[in-house]
């Protein structure tokens, strides 16, 4: 009994917090429609930041308190909206969801920048350790006290706040329709900064009462996760209930505690289950949430663009990828074969994602971890020979992908009569839980009856050799990045082909209107299905390439902010377009750890200079305010680069020049007068020259290409947006 | 023979009543009219007939078979089609495209009833007069022209009935006589079950042969249009009462 108390004690207080943070994201989504995942980021940072403030200068604890809660963390909520999320109207489910991740992951940056993670620290309980008193018995401290106290008062302060206040009721409006809301005299905008605030000093208050109840010490990635666990909870009360929002995070929190207790010590998966559990109740309740209504095409076009290439150019890009790859193979050294290699293999786990976001409309935010399915089934199952002879085999490979795609239809399969943004948490969910209870399986477990002994990921650590087909043997550097180049190729081709074919219609029909595609007898449940499926598929068949071209995985290849940055480099570079995907591909494998490392050598041989320190860090901030910067441009980086030198066809002069300098700065670098870097700088200058020259040469062919290109982007008519507003009027009689 | 049967169909979105035991037929051959004021629940009763909001209670039977339970897309394959007041087109492709998908999904229905669909597009853009623009972003059109779209790619899935939400808003007179002309040659030549929602009176009194007339989620008048025309409940519920 008095066990039972003191475990269900421990629960509240952590169903408190949940409770908090959760409360925190239905705030922001149901003012501004963005499911904030940066909300654990922000956590994060204010538990980091309080720490600063208490332990680093040893402020007294409610200025501490003070300047994190009421003025920072709102402060962060109101710049995030306004700079940010403000921007996204009109975009599509997958362009907000990446924005916030490329905020988490910047915020994450952020943080191992300003506080060195190889320095430990750790936060205290309020009032110490030695401040508790008895509550039936049990000790409870005060610093839990206060936690659940905080909780009950937000659960209730947010409540009376919806139901009792003009802001609250307005604020509920917003969501639902924000131009009647202005129509009727709202401030829709005002009220979504307010509510931005509001979840950035509840994301705070919830990581600074986590950090010490949860051992005390900081650390970036635990802490994001941990808030990260919320969504369960926000996921009970279905993004709109406060109070099903609270009684989900008790729920969450006791189940947590009561496992910790209560399995016996002999399952040694037990602790496993425990971090994970937050992931697999949302899953759960995904399972059971009802069907939504479906969604209509809003009359307004969202603003993303994408024109689709016919087979030929592509057949015709695909061949000068490749020449242009087998060129560069021949002055580069081994290293940097490896990463590249590494890049493009990262583009054909993109791949998947052109095909189910760019195509489909739908959103997996974890495909690298459908890539460690294939890499242990493979593991386990297809390998033949030892020692430097064993070799990945045709038929391991092959059901290492099968298999990989039957688990994306099964993650997939309960959020597909739900919204996107349900599939993309469930994906999220399923990816959390590979990281935390299958690549975490790495002691053996001994089966009762017969004795074997087996682990999941044995020991933490896999080591993959390369890949032999019949003939082929993907064992020397040289060979794998042919090898991985022809794969994407051939992969990119296949689905410019698909999207050409009925099938790619269907899905285009199903991404641009599910209302009329499902009303025009398609079913879409098959659809998305089908569509999954192929892409769980192609991102196994990455994986298992990926980790065979870097020889060992462990458990951060595989890691959940791996596969975020890997999506939001994709909708970077354009999710689109096959282009996209080679350019997130090669950004998320290659580029932006080259450039690190570039700036981290340039620091130690220069004596540690400030600058180049703080140019490396910045570089490691970089990819995230790209990805922030999407509101403006969510079509991605390829489409803006296409139409840029479009105009240099009508101008074949300038580009055969331009293709000339190239040649001679190639051979330059082959017969080793210049080092490899000197034709990386030149492609650089030639490619930022080319417009110009040809501007200044041919000014004929560089008209404003939005004119010669009728339709694209072209902003909505204003009749056409009034019609809307009337027709929300006319709606809304009773 | 009717085709589509509602009957006493209720709807309240939390406590609004917006349907309330409604029952209309839709019969083959002929043009059924659904008017009234906005807000009338013309279009809730659309979307609860075309299985896109579930009915707090009643029926819908589709050419004979209970349908009440099923989604939209078995509705689809029963021979319901429709258009959408807020254009629902597939806003990434081409007009021809837009009618083109609406056949390949016909085609996945099964085996028996395949069209060929590049012939049977090309046959349809050209009854509703689309041809000049059939390779055009679907986005570029004016509202008007858009709403053919619409109707043509509902009739590419060769429905039983069709139901229409006000087809003829922003199109142009001479647009709407056309569209009069084309419904018309529907229901004689293809023996088609037209519901039609629209507020263009001259269309409705033109094209239809019976008339339902819906207000504040109740059928306050049922008849042929010269019936409906002089009613006084009908005159009230648009006018309101003299």
């Amino acid at each position: 009994m008095h066990l039972l108390l003191t475990y269900t004690i421990l629960g509240l207080v952590t169903g408190a917090v949940y409770g908090i943070a959760a409360s925190g994201l239905v705030l922001t989504y149901t003012t501004s429609g963005i499911f904030n995942l940066a909300q654990g980021a922000m956590a994060m940072l204010a538990a980091f930041t309080y720490w600063q403030f208490r332990y680093g200068w040893n402020w007294p604890a409610p200025l501490a308190l003070f300047t994190v809660l009421v003025v920072l963390a709102p402060l962060l909520g109101i710049a995030l909206y306004v700079v940010v999320m403000r921007g996204l109207r009109q975009t599509a489910d997958v362009t907000k969801i990446v924005v916030t991740i490329g905020i988490m992951l910047g915020l994450i940056a952020l943080a191992q920048w300003i506080w060195n993670p190889g320095v430990p620290r750790t936060d205290q309980l309020f009032f110490g350790n030695a401040a508790k008193f008895k509550f039936l018995g049990v000790y409870v401290t005060d610093h839990e006290a206060i936690a659940v106290g905080c909780g009950v008062l937000i659960a209730v302060g947010i409540r009376l706040l919806f139901t009792s206040t003009r802001t609250g009721v307005a604020m509920r409006a917003v969501v639902d329709n924000p131009a009647l809301l202005q129509l009727n005299g709202g401030r829709p905008e005002r009220l979504a900064a307010f509510s931005w605030a509001l979840g950035g000093a509840l994301a705070a208050l919830a990581g600074i009462l986590i950090t010490p109840i949860s051992g005390g010490s900081l650390d970036v990635h635990v802490l994001t996760l941990l808030v990260l666990d919320s969504i369960a909870a926000a996921m009970f009360g279905r993004l709109r209930s406060i109070w099903l929002t609270f009684a989900g995070a008790l729920f969450l929190g006791l189940a947590s505690t009561y496992v910790l207790g209560y399995f016996p010590e002999s399952w040694e998966w037990a602790s496993n289950f425990r971090i994970a559990l937050p992931m697999i109740v949302l899953f759960v309740v995904l399972i059971v949430l009802p069907q939504d209504r479906l969604r209509g095409a809003t009359l307004l076009r969202t603003r993303e663009r994408f024109t689709v290439p016919t087979i030929r150019s592509a057949v015709t890009w695909g061949a000068i990828l490749l020449a242009v790859v087998l060129l560069l193979e021949q002055v580069m050294d081994s290293s940097d074969m490896g990463s590249l290699t590494v890049g493009i293999i990262y583009g054909i786990i993109a791949l998947s994602l052109t095909l189910l976001t760019g195509y489909a409309g739908e959103i997996n935010l974890a495909p690298v971890s459908f890539g460690a399915i294939a890499t242990i089934i493979v593991f386990h199952l297809g390998l033949s020979g030892s020692g430097l002879t064993q070799r990945i085999t045709l038929w391991g490979l092959l059901l290492g992908i099968a298999v990989t795609a039957v688990v994306g239809g099964l993650i997939a399969l309960p959020a597909l009569r739900l919204r996107g943004l349900y599939l993309a948490l469930a994906t999220l969910a399923f990816g959390v839980f590979v990281s935390d209870m299958i690549i975490a399986d790495i002691a053996p477990h001994v089966f009762p009856i017969f004795h074997w002994k087996y682990s999941i990921f044995p020991n933490g650590t896999l080591q993959i050799p390369a890949l032999k087909i019949g003939p082929i043997d993907l064992s020397s550097s040289k060979t794998f990045l042919t090898a991985s180049t022809c794969i994407f190729i051939l992969i990119g081709i296949g689905l410019i082909a698909l999207r050409r074919s009925n099938y790619g219609r269907r899905l285009t029909a199903m991404k641009d209107s599910p209302a009329a595609a499902a009303t025009l007898g398609q079913n879409l449940i098959k659809l998305k299905l089908s569509v999954f499926m192929i892409s769980a598929a192609i991102a196994g068949l990455g994986g298992v390439l990926l980790s065979s071209a870097t020889g060992s995985v462990s458990d951060t290849t595989f890691i959940i902010f791996i596969s975020l940055a890997l999506v939001m480099l994709t909708v970077v570079g354009g999710i689109g377009n096959v282009a996209g995907a080679l350019m997130g591909g090669i950004l998320a494998g290659t580029a932006f750890q080259a450039l690190t490392s570039t700036f981290t050598n340039l620091s130690t041989d220069h004596g540690g200079g400030g600058f180049w320190s703080v140019l490396s860090n910045l570089s490691l901030v970089a990819p995230a305010l790209v990805g922030v910067s999407l509101g403006r441009n969510p079509s991605g980086a390829v489409p803006d680069i296409v139409d840029r030198y479009r105009p240099l066809w009508q101008a074949k002069g300038v580009l055969l020049l331009g293709v000339m300098a190239e040649i001679v700065a190639y051979l330059l670098v082959l017969t080793k007068v210049m080092g490899n870097w000197w034709l990386v700088l030149a492609t650089g200058l030639i490619a930022i020259a080319l417009p110009a020259v040809g501007r200044l040469v041919q000014p004929e062919a560089f008209v404003d290409p939005v004119k010669k290109s009728p339709g694209r982007d072209r902003p909505t008519t204003a009749p056409v947006a009034m019609e809307v507003v009337v027709e929300s009027v006319a709606d809304a009689r009773p | 023979m009717p085709v589509l049967e509602v009957t006493d169909v209720c709807v309240a979105f939390g406590g609004a009543q917006v349907l309330s035991d409604v029952s209309l037929t839709v019969v083959e051959g002929g043009v059924t009219g659904l008017i009234g004021p906005n807000g009338a629940g013309k279009t809730t009763l659309f979307n609860v007939v075309s299985g896109l909001l579930a009915p707090k209670s009643g029926q819908v039977k589709i050419d004979g078979h209970d349908v009440t339970k099923a989604g939209p897309a078995r509705r689809a394959r029963r021979g319901l089609s429709r258009t959408y007041q807020r254009l629902e087109l597939f806003t990434s492709l081409t007009v021809r495209d837009n009618i083109q998908v609406a056949g390949e999904i016909r085609n996945t229905w099964g085996r028996r009833g395949r069209i060929d669909v590049g012939a049977e597009t090309d046959r349809i853009l050209d009854m509703v007069g689309l041809g000049d623009v059939a390779d055009r972003e679907v986005s570029e059109l004016p509202t008007g022209r858009a709403r053919v779209v619409e109707v043509a790619r509902a009739l590419m899935t060769q429905p039983k009935v069709l139901l229409l939400d006000e087809p003829a808003s922003g199109q142009t007179e001479q647009e709407t006589e056309a569209f009069g002309r084309l419904l018309r040659e529907l229901v004689e030549e293809r023996d088609l079950a037209i519901c039609l929602v629209e507020h263009d009176v001259g269309l409705v009194m033109d094209t239809c042969q019976h008339i339902h007339v819906l207000d504040y989620g109740v059928i306050i008048a049922s008849g042929t249009p010269d019936q409906v025309k002089d009613d006084p409940v009908v005159i009230n519920a648009y006018l309101g009462a003299p």
